[in-house]
């Protein structure tokens, strides 16, 4: 049987992964590729990597960022290079499960580029919304599979209503998620990464209303993403309609925390690949 | 040269050529003619449509090597995903089209009219492993994959077949035919059951 | 170079961040230290370090590491005494302690009564290690950190004792580098990545003739050994509100802990890293060579987030400490490794940071929290490796 998906999402930013706050604070949990390999040995279904990094500072000798250490620079140098197709490039190569990779994607050739250093996957969010036929020209040049169309959805308290943004969370577009969601299905794109920005780092638990409303009107898979605070959440956000249930931080700082999030999940029923 | 990676401009080829790299083995991707005469064994990746996928091969100019290595002097040789599929006679994606008829069959879609069953199926499955092809071997537990697809196998003589999932009804995982070999699901993705795949497909 | 508008940090400093605003990570999370339900923190502590307590008294509670130090003293009153918990203290001894770093050793088990586990390398192999280290990662206290972050787990293994208590999570107190909220743990890739700098026991195999067999000291269990007995490594610091001066004060008054004698010729602080000889000596004179700050940038930074001076002060401070070579602990260092000065400053210089240094004249140069760059004295580096060090002007 099919087994639900638990996936670690990975941040990038100058040259270091980042735990994000509120979109603009960032604190460094360290090298881009180390947590790589330790999430694949944990046996994560799947990796998500997001680069959202400002200004192309992918080399570490412009940028300041130290990767966590005192002395290895000297040696280490071998991913702080000058793009982030080359840190993708790294991170694949020890990565021999499925591997998404977002951010700054406006092109053909930048799905190419990543794509062609060992990326499976590649999430596109604004681009969707500035041109929609470009998921469609995605779809038909790398196949459907490929395509993950990244959803941001904001829920306004006092309407109760929820909105698609774009561009990090900052720009409300007045779409509405299950009618984009639908469209981005037709336009070609083969999962949904269904993300609440209301719930990030809350650590509440997901939107379960709107996984909900997203996984019945459409027909591809849906990621949900967003506001894990404890293992039951991940339940829940496979109870609402999710195929696949993702998080960051609450993988980020404990020892082999994928492994136990499974054992969690398999003792209460769940059926996840061990 | 251990493996050639066919390169015919479909497909994520890098994944394929790292996982050979995690086995310590010489794995050089290519679109040339000479590299897939001198290679020990062949892989023939690929994801999107059949229609895109045999287009990619007739313009390559690669199938009449492929098929005197593959059918003549009987190399060995592993499609995976849609590589896999284009070993059918037909395929039967958005028309009808034909393949290179390594195995007798053809490739249609996965029946998603049941509840529950969403296309593309994407994730991990359990794989049952039948007929006792070499492909199989070496599994304590029942080995778990990573398929990414719509449409799947179905060949004449089931014999061939090495494995199965359970996705709305028997799917084809895996398939073996003397020096072919068959993956629905992607090796190079599947963690340490995917190394096992490989580890057999080199040692078969 | 970038500097923290409150604290003294360069935004080079090690697992930093700096917000839009010119702050750095530490200074916000210090600042987000001082918001927290510490009341309630503490009571989550209590609750996990009691699920730990054995029913039947047949094994030790928990492992706590220990250098001796202030923060160790102030652990053990916590456990033991305030908690009522029988911990097996573990410390990683090596030949570089100083004499009060020593005493302090001593007096914690004495104070406490507690078991005390204590390891020793050979001497030899520390003596190589010193070597390799500093030409290696340029930090001849590599083997330390490597001790203290490994000792405790292999004991834990092998006693089959799952908590390891630390006291305050360095990182997060220094840099900001994590937030309170996400209850960071010890896991392998910290030690490897954050304590270890990205080196692990077998990068030093091969070097000054150390072996396997040497190194087995140096060596973290496997992710199976560490599942089958469940360790986990927490750090208290994160639980119960944490400050360094405070404790000093208290365990020196009621249980003897022993501050350094005489000023140390790197800072100004008398009880923080008492206990190696090249803490705050030469391994951190080494950390300026890098990266162009010392242990005076984060006692200073510490100090003026914790409202015990300004800025001013600081900056000051810094001026007058970070640069300085420290002669004592130099000197114990070239006698053990019988090093000559040349081959010492030659080294040193190959670990030169490009984004903090560059030439001029055949000195170096650098930017400085005061305002105008200056020179640091003569370039030992070999001329062929000046390139990435020459700035366009």
């Amino acid at each position: 049987m099919l087994r639900p998906r638990l996936i670690p999402v990975l941040l990038y930013k100058d040259g270091i992964l980042v735990r994000s706050k509120s979109f603009s604070f960032h604190q460094s949990t360290g090298d881009p590729v180390e947590q790589v390999v330790r999430f694949t040995e944990w046996k994560s279904d799947e990796l998500i990597y997001l680069d959202i990094s400002r200004d192309n500072l992918y080399n570490s000798d412009q940028g300041m960022s130290t990767v966590g250490s005192t002395s290895s620079k000297r040696e280490h140098e071998a991913y702080h290079t000058e793009n982030f197709a080359s840190v993708v490039k790294a991170i694949a190569k020890q990565c021999n499960i499925p591997l998404t990779v977002g951010g700054k994607i406006r092109t053909l050739e930048d799905v190419q580029i990543r794509l062609k250093n060992g990326a499976d996957k590649v999430s596109i969010n604004s681009m969707a919304f500035e041109r929609p036929e470009f998921i469609t020209e995605a779809a038909e040049k790398f196949g459907t599979q490929c395509i993950v169309a990244s959803v941001d959805v904001k829920l306004d308290e006092t309407t109760n209503r929820h909105e698609v943004y774009i561009s990090n969370g900052k720009v409300a577009t007045g779409l509405n998620p299950v009618t984009w969601c639908r469209r981005l299905e037709e336009l070609g794109a083969g999962e949904i990464l269904l993300q609440s920005i209301d719930r990030d780092g809350g650590a509440k638990g997901y939107d379960l209303t709107l996984i909900k409303k997203v996984t019945e009107a459409v027909s591809i898979p849906v990621i949900a993403l967003g506001g894990v605070g404890n293992n039951q959440h991940f339940v829940e956000g496979l109870e609402a309609g999710a195929s696949a249930v993702a998080a960051a931080n609450i993988f980020h700082f404990t020892e082999q925390s994928v492994i136990k999030v499974k054992e969690y999940l398999s003792s209460v029923g769940v059926h996840v690949r061990l | 040269m251990k493996v050639c990676i066919i390169d015919y401009g479909v497909g994520n080829l890098a994944s394929v050529q790292n996982a050979f790299a995690l086995l310590q083995v010489d794995a050089v991707v290519s679109d040339k003619a000479d590299d897939i005469r001198t290679a020990e064994t062949l892989v023939l990746p690929g994801v999107g449509s059949f229609e895109a996928g045999m287009n990619g091969l007739t313009d390559s100019g690669l199938i009449e090597v492929i098929a005197e290595e593959v059918m003549v002097k009987k190399k060995k040789i592993l499609g995976i995903c849609l590589g896999m599929q284009l070993f059918a006679t037909t395929g039967f994606e958005n028309g009808e089209f034909a393949g290179l008829g390594f195995i007798e069959g053809s490739v249609v879609k996965i029946d998603d009219t049941k509840e529950n069953i969403r296309l593309p199926h994407i994730g991990w499955n359990d794989v049952t492993v039948v007929n006792g092809h070499c492909i199989g071997k070496g599994f304590k537990n029942t080995p778990i994959f990573y398929f990414v697809h719509s449409y799947h196998f179905m060949p004449k003589d089931i014999g061939v077949v090495a494995g199965y999932c359970d996705y709305g009804g028997e799917v084809v995982a895996m398939m073996q035919k003397e020096n072919i070999f068959g993956a629905q699901f992607h090796p190079e993705k599947s963690h340490i059951d995917g190394l096992q795949i490989l580890r057999n497909f080199l040692s078969c | 170079m970038k500097y923290c508008s409150k604290c003294t940090y360069p935004i080079i400093a090690v697992n930093l961040t700096m917000s839009d605003e010119g702050v750095c990570s530490g200074c916000i999370v210090n600042e987000e230290k001082l918001k927290l339900d510490w009341a309630g923190r503490e009571r989550e502590f209590q609750e996990l370090l009691l699920s730990y307590k054995n029913k039947d008294g047949k094994n030790y509670d928990c492992i706590i590491p220990v250098s001796g130090g202030k923060d160790s003293h102030y652990q053990v009153w916590y456990v033991k005494e305030k908690m009522g918990l029988n911990p097996l203290l573990v410390t990683y001894y090596t030949h570089n302690y100083t004499k009060t770093g020593e005493e302090n050793l001593k007096n914690i088990g004495k104070v406490f009564g507690v078991d005390h586990y204590v390891f020793t390398p050979s001497y030899k192999t520390i003596q190589k290690m010193n070597r390799a280290g500093f030409k290696k990662t340029g930090d001849m206290s590599w083997h330390f950190h490597n001790g203290m972050n490994t000792t405790p787990f292999q004991v834990a293994v092998k006693l089959n004792i799952p908590l390891v208590i630390y006291g305050e999570h360095g990182f997060v107190d220094l840099a900001g580098q994590f937030n309170f909220e996400d209850r960071p743990e010890f896991t392998a890739r910290h030690r490897k990545e954050h304590a270890l700098r990205g080196y692990d026991w077998y990068d030093f195999v091969g070097l000054e003739g150390l072996t396997e067999q040497d190194l087995l000291w140096a060596q973290y269990p496997s992710d199976e050994e560490i599942a089958k007995v469940g360790v986990r490594g927490v750090f208290m610091g994160l639980y119960v509100y944490w400050d360094g001066n405070k404790n000093a004060e208290d365990m020196s008054i009621k249980f003897g802990f022993k501050p350094n004698p005489e000023p140390f010729e790197r800072t100004y602080r008398l009880t923080s890293n008492v206990d190696d000889i090249h803490e705050n000596g030469i391994k951190d004179y080494l950390k300026f060579v890098k990266f162009g700050y010392g242990r005076c940038t984060d006692h200073t930074s510490k100090d003026i987030r914790l409202g015990n001076m300004d800025r001013e002060e600081g900056i000051g401070l810094v001026r007058k400490y970070d640069h300085v070579i420290p002669r004592k602990s130099f000197e114990y260092f070239m006698d053990m490794t019988g090093m000559k000065e040349e081959e010492f400053f030659t080294t040193a210089d190959t670990f030169r940071d490009s984004r903090v240094w560059w030439i001029e004249n055949g000195e170096w140069f650098k930017d400085n929290l005061w305002g105008e760059p200056s020179s640091y004295g003569k370039v030992h580096l070999p001329k062929d490796a000046w390139s990435k060090y020459i700035r366009a002007k």
